[in-house]
């Protein structure tokens, strides 16, 4: 019930920002334009209905095309993209931090700050990098290990994975040894060390337990981040993607389409996730 | 907080990028050098865009303007507006925080949630979205002046992410007002503004600092990202014209601009893009490094402490003596 009240006004949000240019270019003038403002809202809403109808203009056809289901294409293949980037993400931050907790204190510390001052990298300046590294490579040795932009139907997929996982796995990486060395300081991690578990026992089977929810409901922020990568990801390899197939319908009825397209996924992920972590922490209350 | 030395790097390198945008403008003026051809023995040997040699650092761009001077000059308008943006944003977001969290408590969680709709909209999409009417430039030209539309768009990407901001404030607020000295000084009769300011604010100056920081970073970020798109920093002139358009251009020579409109010229020139993202990246790291420094030097004893524990011989001599009384015990108890 709480999942729907928030689900319906994260939808009010979404619709309402749609339309703030049209408020905006009345600001330029300096006037409000309520009338306007809500008049659009009114027409996107009352354009959504028979859906089969809606048309946009599509870049790569050059005319309009029926929106469903050809937006399906694009939407699978960011999904696709996104969520492949995020289990690498988690998968790697989490194994590397395993790994760390195994090590010294001082050892951690030293990774914890380089970690910190990674995090300043552009996420241009890696896909750049990468862009680069890939010719240079095709230039010394004639190998093309990926492609680096997609013409016509093709699709790439590792190379964009590894440059939108990398930044989330430093973010991840960092926020989870936080996390762990939290939980290290609780008090049943000092009994189990003191009833002789062995330290890789401890941190793989107690601290991660506990760990791992926190650092889930952290992630969100991780995925907010991801979601502005991966625009600019689509525009630097040219992929066929839904957030490149916004950047050519700039109109409120193409932000929402695009906005919920990739919410209503992220959205049931974290609310199944929430109901997932909750009821078991609760079962364990009980049991 | 200046005997950091990550605080003072992080500083230096930032006051250096200022200082310099501004000296270079004053002894060169606003136009870079420029230079069409290399002449080496009487012939050319190289066209614009020179790459990277000793007389131009970081080479030329595709008109034969210096790179490195481009960067200097645009060095005050990048790093202004991302400081700009981010204190506008603390400056709406701080008093909304704690208001919601203070005198608006009932209203807090719908707002959350409200707020909590805004993290499935990526930053850099909305700002483009929101923005593309202020800084692209109609067929008839700009209405608004250069000024204007800087602070316009400072204004709009600060507003953007106020919710956010002012709710984590608000919460964080709320955490904190439960807490028994405020019970106490509620007792005693004091006001909520007063709360607000003797407990709340003076508790989490240091969380306030930190979240600044992130903003400028994130600011920075933002404008790159726009700078992919063709949104510039105050504006973008477009050519309308048919035949002999213009590529889109930057109106100031800021960093988001450089990068923005050379993108294309990677594999070419791949100085021209990457330098710009590179500045960008130096500013956030001397950002992070000062943000570092400025936690360090507000808790610097924690790590100390902790440590001297460890290394105290009263505390060692101690654990061995419960070490082994506990050996003994054990043995008396299961004799072998």
């Amino acid at each position: 019930m709480k999942a729907l009240l928030n689900i319906l006004i994260a939808i009010a949000g979404i619709i309402l920002a749609g339309s703030l240019p049209l408020l905006i270019a009345g600001w330029l003038v300096g006037e409000w334009r309520w009338q306007v403002y809500f008049e659009s809202i009114r027409t996107t809403l009352e354009g959504l209905w028979p859906i089969g109808d809606i048309a946009f203009f599509n870049f790569r056809a050059g005319q309009e095309m029926a929106l469903f289901p050809n937006v399906f294409a694009y939407i699978a293949y960011s999904l696709e993209i996104l969520f492949l980037a995020l289990i690498v993400a988690v998968a790697v931050s989490v194994a590397l931090t395993v790994m760390t907790m195994l090590l010294q204190e001082k050892v951690r510390e030293r990774v914890k700050m380089a970690l910190y001052f990674l995090e300043s990298i552009p996420d241009l300046l890696i896909i750049m990098l990468a862009q680069l590294l890939v010719i240079a490579f095709f230039k010394q040795t004639g190998i093309l290990v990926s492609k680096i932009a997609v013409a016509g139907d093709d699709r790439i997929y590792w190379l964009p994975v590894l440059c939108l996982a990398i930044l989330p796995t430093i973010q991840l990486y960092r926020l989870s040894m936080l996390t762990f060395q939290e939980e290290e300081r609780q008090m049943y991690v000092e009994l189990a060390r003191a009833l002789g578990f062995s330290k890789v026992y401890i941190v793989l089977v107690h601290m991660f337990r506990n760990a791992i929810i926190s650092v889930f409901f952290q992630s969100k922020k991780t995925m907010w981040f991801m979601l502005s990568n991966l625009f600019v990801l689509e525009l630097m390899f040219n992929l066929p993607g839904i957030m490149l197939f916004l950047s050519g319908n700039m109109h409120p009825m193409g932000f929402l389409v695009t906005i919920f397209s990739f919410f209503l996924p992220m959205f049931l992920l974290y609310a199944f996730g929430e109901w997932f972590f909750v009821s078991r922490r609760n079962q364990k209350a009980v049991g | 907080m200046w005997k950091q030395p990550y605080f003072v790097i992080g500083f230096s390198i930032l006051a250096f990028f200022l200082a310099g945008s501004f000296v270079y403008e004053w002894i060169w003026g606003n136009v870079p050098r420029q230079i069409h051809y290399v002449m080496e023995n009487g012939r050319a040997v190289e066209g614009a865009p020179l790459s990277p040699s000793w007389q131009y650092p970081l080479g030329t761009d595709q008109y034969g303007y210096d790179l490195l001077g481009k960067l200097m000059l645009g060095a005050k308008y990048t790093i202004l507006a991302a400081l700009a943006v981010a204190a506008s944003r603390m400056l709406i977001a701080v008093p909304a925080g704690y208001l919601l969290g203070t005198y608006l408590d009932k209203h807090r969680k719908w707002l959350s949630s409200f707020a909590d709709s805004m993290h499935y909209i990526p930053l850099t999409l909305f700002a483009a979205y929101v923005l593309t009417p202020v800084l692209w430039m109609p067929e008839e030209g700009f209405s608004t002046t250069l000024w204007e539309r800087i602070a316009i768009q400072v204004v709009m990407m600060a507003l953007l992410t106020v919710p956010i901001v002012s709710i984590l404030i608000a919460n964080e607020a709320a955490l904190l007002r439960d807490k028994e000295y405020i019970l106490a000084a509620k007792t005693l009769g004091a006001g909520r503004f007063r709360i607000i300011r003797k407990h709340l604010y003076p508790q989490m100056r240091e969380k306030i600092a930190v979240l600044y920081g992130q903003q400028v970073m994130e600011t920075f970020i933002v404008l790159a990202h726009l700078g992919l798109l063709n949104l510039f920093l105050g504006g973008t002139k477009v050519s309308y014209d048919p035949l002999f358009g213009d590529p889109p251009m930057s109106i100031s020579y800021e960093w988001a601009g450089l990068f923005g409109s050379t993108f294309r010229y990677l594999q070419g020139a791949p100085w021209l893009p990457l330098m710009p993202v590179l500045f960008i990246g130096l500013a956030i790291f001397s950002v992070s490094l000062m943000m570092e420094g400025y936690l360090r030097s507000k808790n610097p004893d924690i790590k100390r402490t902790r440590q001297t524990a460890q290394d105290e011989p009263v505390v060692d001599w101690n654990r061995q003596q419960l070490r082994e009384k506990m050996v003994r015990l054990k043995n008396e108890d299961f004799p072998k």
